[in-house]
């Protein structure tokens, strides 16, 4: 049995591209976990998708045996966490394994909207924070402001702590010192019936899902029946461990303050949820570990295959997935513009867009995806209460009493200088001001109550090009709220394309409907008739274009005795035919649907 | 006559690849020599394909000729009746075949006009394109509008009763009422046969490079020109008998109608294409690798840049794609007797889509493309074959 005295459970936060998964690496050699040439970027991230995008997706945990200058041997458990508001659920699980955090910030931009929200996020888990500055390498870095803002924004002491280039690999040993002096050991009851936190698990195709645990009270060995708190589930426990730098290594059993994993022929990732709580069946504890909850999706789209006939490909994919994500959720859906397809729901966009991409890297497949969407709440003038994710069910306008929209709490961290064009952008979309205040003499924090539907309507890219790229946001889910919403219909030569149909708030709607009507006039191909485009709320159209018909498609050329040249060109013509989806009468391109989808970003 | 009834019809393309400047435009395959030299090498290599293709011929009888380019007129009148002097005594081509040269404004006289048509030539192609100074400008070529009038008026003195007359659409800045002018003032000439060409903007050219400068006529205004033409020339008596050609009452081309009905051709020079027992086949259109292939073994089975079997499939498919665009179109009883194959069922029931619309019209005997439909034939065309 471990001596919990030596144990030392901490996470790493940051805000992106600050340097977590660098400094990760760092410590991983420091530790000689890792020898420096076998060393890879990012070890701790594995898929291609989160090396590229420099993003983790899924929280890592690993074992790190340290040598303190005092003399002492340690166990460090080192657990990256996801660093994107999408996936603050899962963070402040990892969090709650732990009983301290290295905050990450990056000497050369200070504190951002990220380090904030995912110090608070640490604060309520109640971890010692020790401050790392990163990347002094750098020309630009300025370790004492960075000081100072770190002692006044976010209040803790920040004299002595590390600064350090990650990168090059300067002053990592304070790090792995300052973690040994400054967090504290695990503590727990070892003679209590046991309660470990699920804070990560993932699916293996031979070993069935490994359940990433934190032991709190008592103690797990193979071969003890667990039950699940949360679903009163039962498994026999097929191996416990510890997750080192290159794999997983059975230890037999895991006692109280440390973190390890365990299979147990578990065949669904869903029925090991983040956040719940591990206990023996025999002797279970008597209540669970606070702060579980089941995730729930926020945005929704609908996935086509671009090609109708790989549908089932596209199932299979999504099976995949699902198995080693269990907030990804989906279910078949048909649409008449679209065929068959499925309605998915995400945490957020980045979830979306990972998702997407992943779906057309691995499985190779492309998609046609539908503008997102949230769930929205209507009562209908029968007293009925309905969650609508998809636009197309949303009711007519005669039978809605009231809708309800989901407000999210916004929290954006600027230069000053961007503060009047980000207080325009939140007003355009109807954000509620609720306060705002000086960070530093230059930086400014706004706090906004802002609909989900507007953020999830390029939001980001509007904040980022307002701002240079310098505005940083974070938010979290707050209430739903009554709104005046109505649901926008697009009509191809008077046929509605219901893959197009959105809900929007009733202000926004016509502009909304006219630059609609324009890219799909710009994009979608003249044929041999005209196409009337039209955006309609219930029977009333709002905006209308026309895609006047094609007048000259034809091979006027001398091309002498060249015939294999005129049947290139209509091969090449017959080609682009076949990818184009037959709405009605109406040819559409998958380019139109995306020109559509894609709206927004013109700030 | 005993023999010549049992001889397959041939028609016969040579390409002439060079220019006194090339037009910005222009894909086809010409060059400006820098000395007579290469002139001399080709004009020999192409006799020693003629040579080559003699023995392979002697089951045709050629009765079209055409000489295009490039300018064959480049060539002078020396080399030239060389080439035509070779045809004859390598081919068998019937008296009345009908043989075109093409030439450009500015480059033969009416001593040069005179002299082919002593050597048989009884047709001419000019390459007008248009009555506005400021268009050939824009287009790079060399001549005026005065220097073309010349030049018909020098061929009709020479004796040449059968006149082509090449116009364009589609040209930089070229407008509606510009466009109206050249075609008036090239049909008073009176030319037996008149082409109209839209502007291709094709890669590769000066054109493409600067397409982005270019102010072209829009769609709506080169259909108003085309169907302004169409009508207009019509009312000369003028009969438009394929998409871009138009003619007097049997002054339509032979040769060019080869094409459009899937008959066979043989073409010899750089970049000649050819539908020869049931193959398709293109030479090299690098001029210096021609003449070396030639020059070294005396025959072209080096220079072939590519070659395709037609089979019975493919070669509906293109009589199809080329017979629609004529404006008498497809009859029923010529494919089905060529093909054995019903046409109404693959191809008739494709066609009706576009019959209510008003962009096919259909009757017995077979079907064809209004104007309407011709403008818009490749969107139609891409759809009803196969093109597989």
């Amino acid at each position: 049995m471990a001596n919990n005295k030596k144990i030392r459970n901490f996470s790493i936060i940051a805000h992106i591209d600050h340097g977590k998964s660098t400094l990760a690496d760092r410590l991983l050699e420091e530790t000689g976990a890792v020898a420096k040439r076998d060393m890879e970027e990012q070890v701790l991230d594995n898929m291609d998708l989160e090396r590229e995008r420099g993003i983790t997706i899924k929280a890592r945990a690993v074992r790190l045996d340290y040598k303190a200058d005092n003399g002492e041997d340690y166990i460090f458990n080192l657990i990256d966490t996801p660093g994107h508001v999408d996936f603050n659920y899962e963070v402040s699980r990892s969090l709650n394994a732990c009983e301290g955090a290295l905050l990450v910030v990056d000497a050369t931009q200070g504190i951002e909207a990220q380090t904030l929200a995912n110090a608070y996020l640490a604060v309520d888990a109640g971890l010692e924070i020790v401050p790392v500055i990163n990347k002094i390498d750098l020309p630009s870095a300025d370790i004492e402001r960075c000081r100072n803002e770190i002692e006044d924004i976010i209040g803790i002491p920040a004299e002595d702590c590390p600064a350090v280039s990650a990168k090059v690999g300067l002053n990592i040993h304070d790090v792995l010192e300052a973690v040994v002096r400054d967090i504290p050991n695990p503590e727990g009851d070892p003679d209590a019936p046991l309660r470990a936190l699920i804070f990560d698990s993932y699916y293996d195709s031979y070993l069935g899902v490994v359940v990433y645990i934190r032991i709190i009270d008592g103690t797990l060995r193979t071969g003890d029946k667990i039950k699940l708190m949360s679903t009163g589930a039962v498994f026999e426990v097929t191996a416990v461990g510890s997750m080192e730098a290159f794999g997983l290594k059975p230890r037999g059993e895991l006692s109280v303050g440390e973190v390890g994993y365990l299979t147990a022929s578990i065949k669904n990732i869903s029925d090991t949820r983040v956040g719940d709580t591990v206990t023996l069946a025999d002797e279970p504890a008597s209540e669970a570990l606070p702060g579980f909850k089941a995730v729930q999706p926020m945005v929704f789209a609908g996935i086509y295959p671009e090609d109708g006939s790989r549908y089932e490909d596209l199932r299979e994919a999504l099976l995949k997935l699902q198995l080693n994500d269990a907030a990804l959720t989906f279910e078949p859906e048909t649409s008449t513009a679209l065929g068959f397809g499925f309605r998915c729901g995400f945490l957020g966009l980045l979830h979306m867009e990972i998702i997407e991409e992943r779906l057309e890297r691995e499985f190779n497949l492309d998609l046609i995806t539908t503008a997102p969407s949230v769930i929205y709440e209507v009562k209908t003038k029968d007293g009925e209460m309905r969650r609508i994710d998809n636009p197309t069910d949303y009711p007519q306008p005669d039978e809605i009493d009231v809708a309800y929209e989901p407000i999210v709490k916004a929290n954006i961290i600027t230069p000053q200088e961007y503060v009047g064009t980000l207080m325009d952008l939140c007003q355009d979309r109807r954000g509620v001001f609720k306060d705002m205040k000086y960070l530093d003499n230059i930086r400014v924090e706004l706090h906004y109550e802002l609909p989900l539907n507007e953020i999830i309507y390029n939001f980001f890219d509007a904040l980022k090009s307002r701002s240079r790229g310098y505005a940083s946001l974070d938010y979290e889910m707050y209430e739903y709220r009554a709104s005046k919403l109505c649901r926008l219909d697009i009509l191809l030569n008077g046929d509605q394309v219901d893959a197009l149909s959105f809900i929007v708030h009733e202000e926004k709607a016509y502009a909304r409907a006219r630059k609609i009507a324009e890219r799909l006039k710009e994009n979608i191909p003249r044929q041999l008739f005209e196409i009337p485009i039209q955006a309609a709320i219930g029977a009333r159209i709002i905006a209308r274009e026309t895609v006047k018909a094609m007048r000259k498609d034809v091979l006027a050329k001398c091309y002498g005795g060249d015939i294999t040249r005129k049947k290139k060109l209509l091969e090449k013509q017959k080609e682009g035919k076949k990818k184009m989806r037959k709405l009605g009468s109406v040819q559409v391109s998958p380019e139109a649907f995306m020109s559509v989808l894609k709206l927004g970003d013109d700030n | 006559m005993f023999g010549k009834k049992k001889r397959k019809p041939l028609g016969l393309y040579i390409h002439i690849p060079f220019c006194k400047s090339k037009c910005d435009y222009c894909d086809f395959c010409s060059l400006v020599p820098n000395n007579k030299g290469i002139v001399e090498h080709y004009t020999d290599a192409l006799i020693l394909q003629m040579e080559d293709w003699s023995s392979r011929c002697r089951k045709h009888t050629i009765d079209s000729i055409y000489i295009g380019g490039g300018t064959p007129t480049y060539l002078d009148i020396r080399r030239i009746s060389r080439i035509i002097d070779a045809i004859y005594t390598n081919f068998k081509v019937e008296k009345s075949a009908e043989f075109t040269v093409e030439c450009n404004p500015a480059t033969a006289d009416l001593e040069y006009f005179r002299k082919l048509r002593r050597a048989g030539v009884n047709r001419l192609s000019i390459g007008c394109q248009s009555a506005h100074p400021e268009e050939l400008k824009a287009l790079g070529r060399i001549h005026n509008y005065d220097q073309f009038v010349a030049c018909f008026n020098d061929a009709r003195r020479a004796g040449f009763d059968n006149i082509s007359v090449d116009l364009m659409y589609g040209i930089p800045n070229q407008t509606e009422q510009s466009f109206i002018e050249s075609l008036t003032a090239v049909t008073s000439l009176g030319p037996d046969h008149i082409s109209i060409y839209a502007l291709k903007i094709e890669e590769g050219t000066p054109f493409h490079a600067m397409r982005d400068k270019l102010v072209l006529p829009d769609e709506e205004t080169e259909y108003s020109m085309y169907s302004h033409a169409v009508d207009y020339l019509a009312a000369q008596g003028y009969e438009r008998y394929e998409i871009s050609n138009f003619c007097r009452k049997g002054a339509a081309s032979l040769h060019n109608l080869k094409y459009w009905h899937c008959d066979e051709y043989l073409g010899l020079g750089a970049s000649a294409h050819s539908y020869f027992e049931d193959e398709r086949f293109a030479t090299t259109c690098v001029v210096r690798d021609y003449i070396d292939g030639l020059e070294i073994i005396g025959s072209d089975i080096n220079i072939v840049a590519s070659s395709e079997k037609i089979d019975s499939a493919k070669c509906m498919e293109e009589y199809v794609m080329l017979g629609m665009r004529l404006t008498d179109g497809i009859f029923i009883e010529d494919f089905e007797a060529r093909f054995n194959t019903s046409f109404n069922e693959k191809y008739g029931v494709r066609l009706d889509e576009y019959v209510e619309a008003g962009f096919v019209e259909k009757d017995d005997r077979g079907y064809r493309f209004t104007t309407n439909g011709m403008f818009v034939s490749n969107y139609i065309l891409s759809a009803v074959l196969d093109l597989e």
